[in-house]
């Protein structure tokens, strides 16, 4: 069965190096960690030395080098789940199992392990259990969860995405999420009963590839990973001859805490993304695409994998597909465990089989990507939103949205509010709407307190600020970021120099190290909010929390270190009552038991 | 290139114009603008990692990384402003988050790139009060010792392991702020210890097992000098504190190896100081060596000299010269032979044929019309010199195993092929590590060297006999490939020698004619080989290569030395030695080398049949237990004087540690031209200095009219030998068995192995490539 699996990964990609990850993550899955032995088993296998198998595991947080247990409990207490008791849930699961971070029960049966955002923010508070997804937890249902393991079961588990499927506000406008909640969704002929693969006909068919760039930059779509770039003149720069193969990339690394829509677009549409890849590889000239896969999203990939079977066994992949002469190969790679591997440089290093690190710009990825060829990376939601652009034309997309912000966005609401979930709106729909009347308002009759409009990078809104439209622009303005879309909302009840400091936490658990600004400054920052919040701040930090994050901004590699300085510098400048507040030797929040232990 | 090619673009308040590509901050660098940076390093992949490079460009909202920064026409630059200055400050203050601070018992303490910075563009106060990462310094092998907390992630030793020595050893482990420098077993180094590392390394980080704890920087003197280990002539930097040599290195990187030193160049300075090593002239009494006194051991051995002349005539004494010794010294040894006792008995263990190369030369000079006979200038110039290999476009190496035989020259040619594509083409016996980086190799069975080469040339596959079709099959490949190829380096280890040579001098012909240029090299393996041929330690050969039968060269010397040279050639090494055993020879004089150990000379038995055994040496070797007496030598690292690279380049050897009872072999030759002159043999030398013998080297020896300004500021000066004046010499080949290597390894160095207790250690360690 393995040995079948390396074959194919193997087979899967023009340099060998590339199966490097994803032959150690399903060893692993077999043999519960990565031994030494399997190390130089997957170095002779891939003619690599053994140290460069082992330096570019190292850098995978979900490679394990030491046994855990049978059922290997996760737990994200990132910002959503925090918000809504994942600490509590995981210190209720250490003391049921009466183990603690990264330990191993007596028995072997559990392990633990506090992990960052595993995006399933709408259905906060959340955890995985070995790859299975368990969401919407209390203590009660974590309780029944472990004791039906411990008996042998296997619950079931939260699928599709808690927060997609629920009733249309009247507000929505679904375009790429129009199948979400639609029996078997996930399968062709369900996708083709609902326009499916009418876009990639009419670009193959009817199109040159030239008119095809046209009609997706005519429909303003703008890349929905969160830099907002314009998805057509990302294309046009792709060079139309190249003596080396093109390829398209989908980033479906999510992993921006706050944020959970390509998991359902993935698990539910799949065929909608396939499709936009097909017409992506058609408008650039290229033939083959690899699906960039967050390591977490196991049962996601393989929802990915059978539909890409499906469309090769009925000609929407591979050769001549629909007659049209065009060939087009794709395949789904999966990450192991880092969110630097979704900035598009370090994913094309990972997918090389390598450590996820950034690189050097110039030159770009359109003109020396993935394998030093012209490369297209777009994130799962942009390319989904390409069948329908083709199928209905660039112009009624625009027409959706905003002034040059074409379209709808899935907004993944999570954090204080009454109906969190994953809702399809037109760009520019007013923000106060969406979390007053989209999703319900805040829970339980408290105030609003602040907004991360866009993902955890993103600086937050006050709570008298958030009267504004939901595009990239006016959030540009508002001098913050329309990001991923993932909205996280904060009632009056919460700690800011608390949730500063999880953030931090974060990024400093996810800075690659490549440079000094961010390595050194998000683990100083992370170091210092510790103490701050737990009683030990001197007044002098306030400042210096602010600095050092000026310090970091704009001065780092890639753009890790200002996702981490942003809201960062926004929490010191809008709330600096808060930090004064600490200066008493508590948090005025929590009681103070609940600081003695520093947590991630 | 054309001033319209040029970029124009302003840095600072300077206008400048660049070639098209050019990054900023070498432009800085050459205009004397400092920009720091730590992981930016000449030669190596960019990484943008420090962001200490950071400078302003107009119209850029960002502060870009000078290092990864190409200059572009109407750019502006500025590296000197508010913004600039705060950002270096933030970033030391970030470096310094982690960093021990550990400086007082810190072995980089005084000469940390860190430290410096920190000096000149940090903060003055500290504002960090939160615990600092904290894991155990390693030991990764007997050389190589890594403190993690101190590294602060510049990725220069990852980067010269893998781009510099194709040895990967080095990679980087965890992730983020716990990112570490991991070896490539588990916590350990198994690799070729060049410590490259060790040099690299802008902080404490990695430290050297020979160094660490020692002293302090700036408790020692340096004296930048040749390592006297290999013939590629390597610019070490010696570390000093009262006359012992406590660490090489390569800090001071004047030197044509730039970057580059091997083990033997960093870790094998500690022959100098072993327990064994002879500190008094010895005697044999009573069939024992017993102490003496300088006066003792020299008279004795000039009274002996003088009656076993007198009785057997010149011919019965014969020298033995070194590999490793001066050239003055090996100036002054021949001088002895053939003016003071009237002998051509001189030779030396050869381990390229040098001589063959000078006929090569001269057949070629005269084919080559382009050149006017000029060997050493312009497009007709025929030998490569070390710097020539890195920029060279293509290379043929033939029977040397460079990487292990000759580390530099192999660095070189990696350095060719990384930084513009230098083709490679290897012809050996062996297998080697630079067989990978070549573009196509052929290996022959042992022996085959001359049918090899020979099948280079259009002419050389004529008759083809069985044996033979299998290689004439392989070679053709490589022929046809070379026929490409407009500009060429051949280098040549000791198996190509006399018949083997001529053929390749037929291959450089047929060139030659088709316009085609080739260049040489030849491979030898010690510190001074090339010196020792240059300067006349060869029975049939006068300093310069002028043939001893040749009258006026003869007559030349014999003036100059006041004495009447003898025509009679001498005997080579290997007949000297059987003559000795056959009773022909009553006494051998020997220099610097250990034939008892090196060739099937069975000691006791042949040396038995001498009156007289005289050695000079750092230790008691083979040769000197069968000594008669033995004078304790001063070794390459304790004295002045020049050497000759293996491509003919003259460099100073200066001297850096000392060593109490030892003289220096140019002290105790002079010394014992003056015995022999009140013995009434030959005149005394007057020359009192090395520098006033390689004054004289360098006017009446061919060729090595070098400038002494050159050598006095540290420069290679590469000798012009001009083979059109050898007298028309030809192919005077060496007698069989005559030229040989001794196949040293990265981990020995011929008689002084057992006394480089460090790099033995290593070999034993199973270092490996």
């Amino acid at each position: 069965m393995l040995e079948q699996k390396f074959q194919v990964l193997i087979r899967r990609y023009p340099i060998k190096r590339s199966a490097l990850v994803p032959m150690a993550l399903y060893a692993q899955d077999v043999f519960g960690y990565v031994s030494e032995d399997l190390i130089s088993e997957i170095a002779n296998r891939l003619d690599l030395s053994p140290l460069h198998v082992n330096e570019t595991l190292a850098y995978y947080s979900m490679i394990r080098r030491k046994p855990v247990g049978k059922y290997h409990v996760q737990v994200c207490t990132n910002v959503s789940c925090m918000l809504c008791g994942g600490n509590e849930v995981y210190d209720f699961v250490q003391k049921k199992l009466e183990i603690g971070n990264k330990q191993v029960t007596a028995d072997g049966l559990f392990s633990l392990e506090e992990v960052e955002c595993i995006g399933a923010c709408t259905g906060a508070p959340a955890m995985q259990v070995n790859y299975d997804f368990y969401e919407n937890l209390t203590e009660r249902r974590t309780d029944d969860l472990l004791d039906a393991l411990d008996m042998g079961s296997r619950p079931a588990t939260s699928m599709p995405t808690s927060g997609s499927v629920h009733a249309r506000h009247s507000a929505e406008a679904p375009v790429i999420s129009r199948l979400f909640g639609v029996p078997d969704s996930h399968k062709l002929d369900v996708y083709l009963q609902h326009d499916g693969y009418k876009g990639l006909e009419r670009a193959l068919k009817q199109l040159t590839s030239d008119q095809v760039i046209e009609e997706v930059k005519k429909s303003n779509l703008r890349g929905c990973g969160g830099a907002g770039f314009p998805t057509g003149a990302k294309w046009g720069f792709v060079p139309k001859e190249s003596a080396k193969p093109k390829y398209i990339l989908c980033n479906a690394d999510e992993s921006e805490p706050g944020t959970c829509k390509d998991r359902p677009l993935m698990e539910m549409v799949p065929h909608q993304l396939i499709e936009g890849v097909v017409i992506a590889g058609r408008a650039v000239g290229a033939h083959r695409g690899y699906i960039y896969i967050r390591g977490e999203y196991r049962y996601v990939l393989e929802i990915v994998d059978a539909a890409i079977e499906e469309a090769y066994a009925h000609g929407y992949l591979g050769q001549n597909i629909m007659g049209s002469g065009f060939d087009f190969d794709l395949a789904t790679h999966t990450g192991a465990g880092a969110y630097e591997c979704g900035e598009e440089s370090a994913l094309m290093e990972s997918l090389e089989g390598k450590r996820g690190y950034p690189r050097i710009r110039p030159p770009f990825p359109a003109v020396v990507g993935l394998y030093g060829s012209p490369t297209v990376i777009n994130n799962v939601e942009t390319l989904s939103a390409v069948p329908s652009i083709l199928h209905r034309g660039g112009e009624w997309y625009s027409g959706l949205g905003s002034p040059k912000n074409g379209g709808t966005r899935l907004f993944c609401i999570s954090g204080h509010v009454n109906r969190p979930g994953i809702y399809e709106l037109p760009m520019g729909f007013n923000l106060r709407r969406m979390i007053e009347e989209v999703a319900g308002g805040i829970r339980g009759g408290r105030r609003l307190k602040a907004v991360i409009p866009g993902g955890s990078s993103c600086p937050l809104l006050k709570a008298e600020e958030i009267d504004l439209p939901m595009d990239f622009d006016s959030l540009a303005k508002a001098g913050s970021m329309l990001g991923s879309g993932g909205l996280v909302v904060i009632d009056e009840g919460t700690c800011m120099v608390d949730l500063a400091r999880r953030i931090m936490h974060f990024y400093a658990h996810e800075s690659c190290g490549w440079c000094i600004p961010c390595r050194e400054g998000t683990d100083w920052l992370r170091k210092m909010l510790d103490r701050f919040h737990s009683g030990g701040g001197r007044r002098e930090d306030i400042a210096l929390i602010g600095e050092l994050s000026k310090n970091m901004l704009g001065r780092t590699f890639c753009p890790l270190g200002d996702a981490a300085a942003l809201p960062t510098m926004s929490i010191v400048k809008k709330w600096p009552d808060e930090f004064e507040k600490h200066l008493a030797g508590m948090c005025p929040y929590q009681p103070a038991e609940m600081l003695t232990a520093t947590r991630a | 290139m054309a001033e319209t090619a040029q970029i124009k673009f302003r840095l600072d308040d300077r206008e400048l114009a660049v070639p098209p590509g050019t990054l900023v901050i070498e432009v800085a660098r050459q205009q004397g603008i400092e920009i720091p940076s730590f992981c930016y390093y000449p030669g190596l992949a960019l990484q943008a990692a420090c962001r200490m490079c950071l400078v302003e460009v107009e119209k850029a909202p960002k502060l870009q990384t000078a290092c990864t920064l190409v200059a572009v026409n109407g750019m502006v630059v500025r590296t000197n402003t508010p913004q600039v200055h705060e950002a270096r400050k933030s970033m030391l203050e970030f470096l310094l988050a982690n960093h021990p601070l550990d400086c007082p018992v810190c072995d980089k303490g005084g000469e940390c790139e860190l430290q410096d910075m920190t000096f000149r563009y940090g903060a003055d106060r500290s504002r960090f009060a939160e615990e600092k990462l904290h894991v155990p310094e390693v030991r990764w092998s007997n050389v190589v010792y890594y403190d993690a907390p101190r590294c602060i992630l510049c990725f220069r030793c990852v980067r010269v392991c893998d781009e510099g020595m194709d040895v990967k050893a080095l990679g980087v482990g965890q992730r983020g702020a716990h990112s570490v420098i991991i070896p490539n077993r588990d916590g350990y180094l198994e690799c070729v210890e060049c410590g490259m590392c060790i040099d690299i390394c802008p902080v404490g980080a990695l430290t050297s097992g020979t160094y660490r704890y020692q002293t302090r920087p700036w408790e020692m003197q340096y004296v930048p000098t040749v390592c006297p280990h290999c013939s590629n002539g390597c610019k070490t930097t010696l570390s000093v504190r009262n006359h012992e040599i406590l660490r090489a290195n390569n800090r001071d990187l004047s030197g044509y190896n730039g970057d580059f030193l091997c083990a033997k160049g960093r870790f094998a300075f500690d022959f100098t100081r072993q327990p064994e090593r002879l500190n008094q002239p010895l005697i044999r009494l009573g069939g024992r060596l017993e102490p003496t006194s300088w006066q003792e051991a020299l008279q004795t051995v000039a009274s002996r000299l003088a009656t076993i002349r007198k009785q057997n005539g010149p011919d019965a004494i014969a020298f033995y010269g070194s590999n490793r010794t001066t050239n003055e010294e090996n100036y002054l040894l021949g001088r002895i032979a053939r003016a003071s006792v009237g002998t051509n008995n001189v030779d030396h263990h050869r381990t390229a044929d040098y001589a063959g190369l000078m006929a090569l030369a001269a057949t070629l000079a005269g084919s080559d019309s382009t050149s006017g006979g000029s060997t050493h200038s312009g497009s007709g110039r025929i030998f490569a010199t070390m710097r020539d290999l890195e920029s060279a476009l293509a290379l043929l190496l033939i029977s040397n195993d460079a990487t292990e035989q000759s580390p530099l020259v192999a660095w070189q040619i990696r350095t060719a092929i990384r930084h513009h594509r230098a083709r490679l083409y290897i012809l050996d016996s062996r297998e080697q590590q630079l067989h990978r980086k070549a573009q196509d190799f052929v290996l022959f069975s042992r022996g085959q060297e001359a049918a090899a080469i020979a099948r280079l040339s259009a002419s050389g596959s004529g008759t083809v006999d069985a044996s033979e079709r299998d290689l004439d099959r392989r070679v053709r490949a490589l022929r046809d490939a070379l026929a490409g190829e407009n500009d060429l380096i051949v280098l040549f280890g000791a198996a190509v020698q006399g018949a083997a040579l001529a053929r390749l001098g037929e291959f450089a012909r047929e060139r030659a004619a088709l316009g085609k240029r080739t260049r040489f090299m030849a491979l030898g393996d010690y510190a001074n080989s090339r010196g020792a041929a240059d300067m006349g330690l060869l029975p049939d050969l006068l300093p310069g290569y002028a043939p001893i039968a040749n009258p006026a060269a003869r007559q030349f010397f014999g003036e100059l030395w006041g004495a009447t040279l003898s025509e009679k050639a001498g005997l080579d090494s290997r007949v000297m030695l059987s003559a000795a055993a056959a009773g022909r020879l009553k006494a051998l004089y020997v220099v610097g080398a250990n034939p008892a150990k090196k060739t099937n000379f069975v000691g006791s038995k042949r040396m038995g049949m001498l009156d007289l055994l005289v050695v000079q040496d750092l230790y008691l070797s083979e040769t000197a237990r069968l000594a008669d007496i033995v004078l304790p030598a001063l070794s390459g690292f304790e004295k002045s004087g020049t050497m000759t690279n293996t491509a003919g380049e003259v460099q100073l050897v200066c001297k850096g540690g000392d060593f109490m009872g030892a003289r220096s072999d140019f002290d105790i030759l002079r010394i014992i031209s003056f015995q022999l002159a009140q013995q009434g043999l030959g005149e005394p030398i007057r020359l009192r200095t090395p520098d006033a013998a390689f004054e004289e080297i360098s006017r009446q020896v061919p060729g090595y009219g070098v400038s002494w300004t050159g050598l006095l500021s540290g420069a290679a000066e590469a000798t012009r030998p001009n083979p059109a004046s050898a007298n028309g010499h030809g192919f005077a080949e060496a007698a069989e068995g005559v030229i040989f290597s001794s196949n040293d390894s990265l981990f020995t160095s011929g008689s002084l192995t057992p006394y480089c207790r460090m790099i033995r250690s290593l070999r034993e360690a199973g270092a490996t490539l």
